[in-house]
């Protein structure tokens, strides 16, 4: 029997797509059958190595390459891959963006915020490799010409490069642009991949601003390119600390029996920070929390906290069970929106003893603006397992700390023996923490040492930066690796993400109804508005502390 | 109070009796954020003169990255005088966060003449309980082999490269796993120090279609260093053992003759150069070449597939470092078991 990998970095490790280069063109077979191919032929060489297979060449077009996300993410995460040795040499990006520009002086800027943003210290001589696979291509994203002009260069690299005719398009421009750009890349056939190659298309976020423009930006997609084309990126799901979730779960035999109605009492999952809107008010006025941050990360934390085992690791297996939780949303009706979502924004106040203002006063907001900077939500998932047990989010900016982490309370020990007396004994808590200072704590309760019987709650907890010295890759390494190597797993499925709306718009529409709730307000600096306060207490329930 | 890395000492003095109490004491005392971390029990063996202080400043590099509780044991077996001596320390690094300091303890013994039977007793007696016990022996295994002391352990950290006589040794080593009902993990760092050059080559042949070139390796030329020649043998056993090649001719110290799976000969050079491990392996399969050499840098692999009509395409991958703070972390960092390793030693055990 094969040895596994020595160290399982990830629970899909198994399940990568191996496929080397350079290859000679005779060598290659239909594109299609590569994941079977790789799995039924497994490289003997690999056996026992810690190292996941490197991906196939491919070039690598960014669209909006003059961007911050590009300098801050895309780029470093290439730059870290290829000096851990998980890249191809032949991996190529090619910079798309309006604005002139050389290739040098592409590769001089990459190099300057690649330096400043990398989380590994940038090497000279790894660098200076590297730099060479980076191209620009000057074009306006409506411009078809830039596009035939494309398809040339692109054949010139897989020429002078051995990219192979593989090709990953990534979507790094304002959504208003992903429509002309795929209507281009149709036009100019690069949707299409030769036999042997593939193409494949990364979208950020936001997947449209409600279901009918979600429903109609995968229709344009799919217009180009088919589902099994498209990876939905979701950097949440990126991060070590979102895929140990399953692990926790699955891998350890005693939370499965507890992970349930009978057991927990309900579940926090809290995404703050101490940031405002940070130049990005143009979009965020037309988003709101909800739409930011609930539709997507949150509601991707909740599908790996409440799914059921998956049947396997692929890909499908495990979208096919978080699509069901989002299916499992209790809709609620317009006039019990009021009730159980809370929707506010922050005035003045201070955060880390610094004044800042109000969301209305920050600049390129409307100063009447009715746009949410927090939200808090009670759900409920019909299903047997989660049968009433309230599941409350809670996002904001300018709270008074940055923090995002789910908190499972499980139901208290019954009212016997030690508990007699007291009835003010806390809950058991599991609670994971996303980001920053990652890890795991569970509270429990202890008898505090002396002659009468006290009992407090303790805490034993996991830091990962405490007990691996080694760092986590950056979540954008991971995505990045695993859409070249055909991996979706970490990526969002169409029917997820139009589920997500759905379930988002019977929010949304409530609140542009005419009979709205009104817009609740919250100091920055403070953990909310009372109404979210409220909205567990009518359950006699509180917000964790953070 | 915790020692930092910055200045390794054995620590505090101690009587055995009182190791738990003074090292609890040592927490009470330490001041700051600090937080005792350990993922394993790492034990060090080593009857090396002087190898107590060495072993120290090994493990307060070892801790930067591997939370642990070290014990670092020094014996002297042939040493008249029965003694025992015991100290304790910890070892302080910043944690990644920037703010916290993570702690690891470290207790050490000095096991004299008779005392060095006790060995079992006192490693058993200082465990972190719950916590797998890794022992890194660095010395030569010696009979009788005592399987009290195996059966405790996860796994056996040894460099078989200071090895004289290899198979003795590895028999030695074998017993243990028996006594151990094979729960032991043996680790050997020799083996380890072939961990990218084995990346390298294998990420040649990551897709199914490059799997010919198996069937179609003609030669090879290894380039090892003064004592190392048994590193190039394991990679020589690894090959052979993956690939399915049987060794037909392993008289000369320059080649190696082999037989692949379909009884075509593969000839492997065995050169000795320079001083480090490996410095390159070229193998030539029909018109192919595939090239792995340590850059002038030291520290990364220049790795090339060239085709005599095709312009090569080359690439910088990690090479690792020939060091035993790099090597101990290399290994620590990886689990599960070690099949691979014993399949090589097998196909090459009597060129050892």
């Amino acid at each position: 029997m094969p040895e596994q990998p020595e160290r399982i970095r990830g629970w899909t490790h198994r399940l990568k797509v191996c496929v080397p280069l350079p290859v000679e063109p005779s060598e290659v077979r239909d594109v299609s059958t590569w994941l079977d191919m790789t799995k039924d032929q497994p490289n003997p060489l690999r056996e026992g190595l810690s190292t996941r297979a490197v991906p196939q060449p491919c070039a690598i077009v960014i669209f909006g390459a003059t961007g911050d996300l590009t300098h801050r993410k895309l780029i470093p995460a290439l730059y870290n891959l290829a000096a851990d040795g998980e890249l191809p040499p032949a991996v190529t990006v090619v910079g798309f963006a309006r604005r002139p520009k050389t290739d040098e002086e592409f590769r001089n800027q990459l190099g300057e915020t690649t330096r400043q943003f990398s989380r590994q210290e940038v090497r000279d001589d790894i660098w200076k490799t590297f730099s060479q696979s980076l191209f620009y291509h000057q074009s306006e994203f409506e411009d078809e010409g830039g596009y035939r002009s494309l398809v040339k260069r692109l054949d010139q690299i897989d020429e002078e490069r051995g990219t192979r005719g593989n090709r990953l398009f990534y979507f790094a421009a304002a959504p208003e642009q992903f429509e002309p750009i795929l209507k281009n890349l149709k036009a100019a056939g690069l949707n299409t991949a030769k036999k042997g190659s593939w193409a494949r298309v990364i979208i950020e976020k936001p997947f449209g601003r409600d279901l009918a423009s979600a429903q109609e930006l995968n229709r344009v997609v799919s217009n180009s390119f088919s589902e099994d084309q498209t990876y939905r990126i979701d950097h949440f799901l990126g991060k070590e600390t979102a895929q140990n979730i399953l692990v926790l779960r699955f891998a350890n035999a005693i939370f499965e029996p507890i992970w349930n109605a009978r057991y927990i009492d309900h579940i926090q999952i809290t995404a703050a920070e101490t940031l405002g809107v940070e130049g990005r008010a143009g979009y965020y006025e037309t988003a709101g929390a909800l739409r930011d941050m609930v539709q997507n990360h949150l509601l991707q934390l909740l599908c790996l906290v409440a799914m059921e085992a998956p049947t396997d690791l692929s890909a499908d297996s495990i979208r096919d069970e978080k699509v069901k939780v989002v299916r499992s949303l209790r809709r609620y009706r317009a006039d019990e929106i009021a009730k159980w979502v809370v929707r506010s924004q922050y005035t003045a106040g201070a955060i880390n003893a610094e004044p800042v203002p109000a969301y209305r006063e920050e600049e390129r907001v409307n100063p009447n603006s009715e746009t949410e900077t927090y939200v808090a939500l009670r759900l409920l998932l019909d299903t047997w397992r989660w049968s009433e047990v309230p599941i409350y989010l809670r996002v904001g900016k300018r709270l008074p700390k940055s923090a995002t982490e789910i908190s499972v309370h499980f139901k208290k020990a019954p009212m016997v023996l030690f508990n007699r007396d007291s009835i003010e004994h806390d809950q058991n808590v599991l609670v994971i923490r996303i980001q920053p200072d990652e890890g795991i704590s569970l509270r429990m309760m202890a008898k505090i040492p002396g002659t009468s019987l006290r009992i407090e709650p303790v805490k034993m907890d996991f830091h990962y930066g405490t007990s691996f010295g080694k760092a986590s890759p950056e979540a954008y390494e991971r995505l990045l690796l695993d859409a070249k190597s055909g991996d979706a797993t970490l990526f969002a499925r169409r029917d997820e993400v139009e589920e997500a709306w759905a379930f988002i718009d019977s929010i949304e529409n409530a609140w542009s109804g005419k009979d709205a709730p009104p817009l609740t307000f919250y100091p920055a600096g403070s953990w909310g508005p009372e109404e979210a306060d409220e909205l567990l207490a009518r359950d006699g329930r509180a917000w964790r502390r953070l | 109070m915790p020692t930092t890395a910055d200045s390794v000492s054995l620590g505090l003095p101690v009587a055995i009796d009182r190791i738990d109490r003074e090292l609890k004491k040592l927490w009470s005392e330490g001041e700051g954020a600090m937080s005792r971390a350990s993922l394993m029990n790492l034990a060090v063996y080593s009857e090396e003169p002087d190898s107590l202080t060495r072993n120290t400043q090994l493990l307060a590099r070892i801790t930067e990255s591997h939370a642990c509780r070290g014990i670092v044991i020094g014996a002297g077996p042939q040493s008249k005088n029965d003694c025992i001596e015991a100290w304790i320390s910890a070892h302080c690094h910043v944690g990644r966060a920037g703010t916290k300091q993570v702690c690891s303890e470290q207790i050490s013994f000095l096991l004299e003449g008779a005392k060095v039977k006790l060995l079992p007793s006192i490693v058993f007696s200082q465990l972190d309980s719950d916590l797998p016990l890794y022992l890194w022996w660095q010395s030569k295994f010696a009979e009788p082999m005592d399987p009290q002391l195996w059966s405790w352990i996860d796994r056996l950290i040894y460099d078989s490269q200071t090895w004289r006589d290899f198979n003795a040794q590895m028999r030695l080593v074998e017993t243990a796993q028996r006594e151990a009902k094979q729960r032991i993990v043996l680790c050997d760092l020799n083996w380890t120090r072939l961990v990218h050059f084995r990346i390298a080559f294998a990420q040649f042949f990551d897709h199914p279609s490059s799997h010919h070139h198996f069937r179609e390796i003609e030669r090879g030329t290894i380039v090892f260093g003064e004592n190392f020649r048994s590193t190039a043998m394991l990679y020589v056993g690894w090959l052979a053992a993956q690939l399915g090649w049987e060794i037909r001719n392993g008289k000369s110290r320059d080649r190696i003759e082999l037989e692949n799976s379909t009884r075509r000969t593969v000839q492997i050079e065995m050169q000795e150069s320079g001083d480090a491990p490996i410095s390159s392996f070229v193998a030539h399969s029909s018109d192919i070449k595939f090239e792995i050499a340590l850059a002038r840098c030291g520290d990364l692999l220049e790795v090339c597939r060239a085709k005599s009509d095709q312009a090569p395409a080359r690439q910088l991958l990690p090479a690792g470092e020939n060091d035993s703070v790099k090597l101990m972390s290399e290994e620590l960092m990886r689990g599960g078991q070690r099949r691979v390793y014993l399949r090589a030693v097998e196909k090459v055990r009597a060129l050892l």
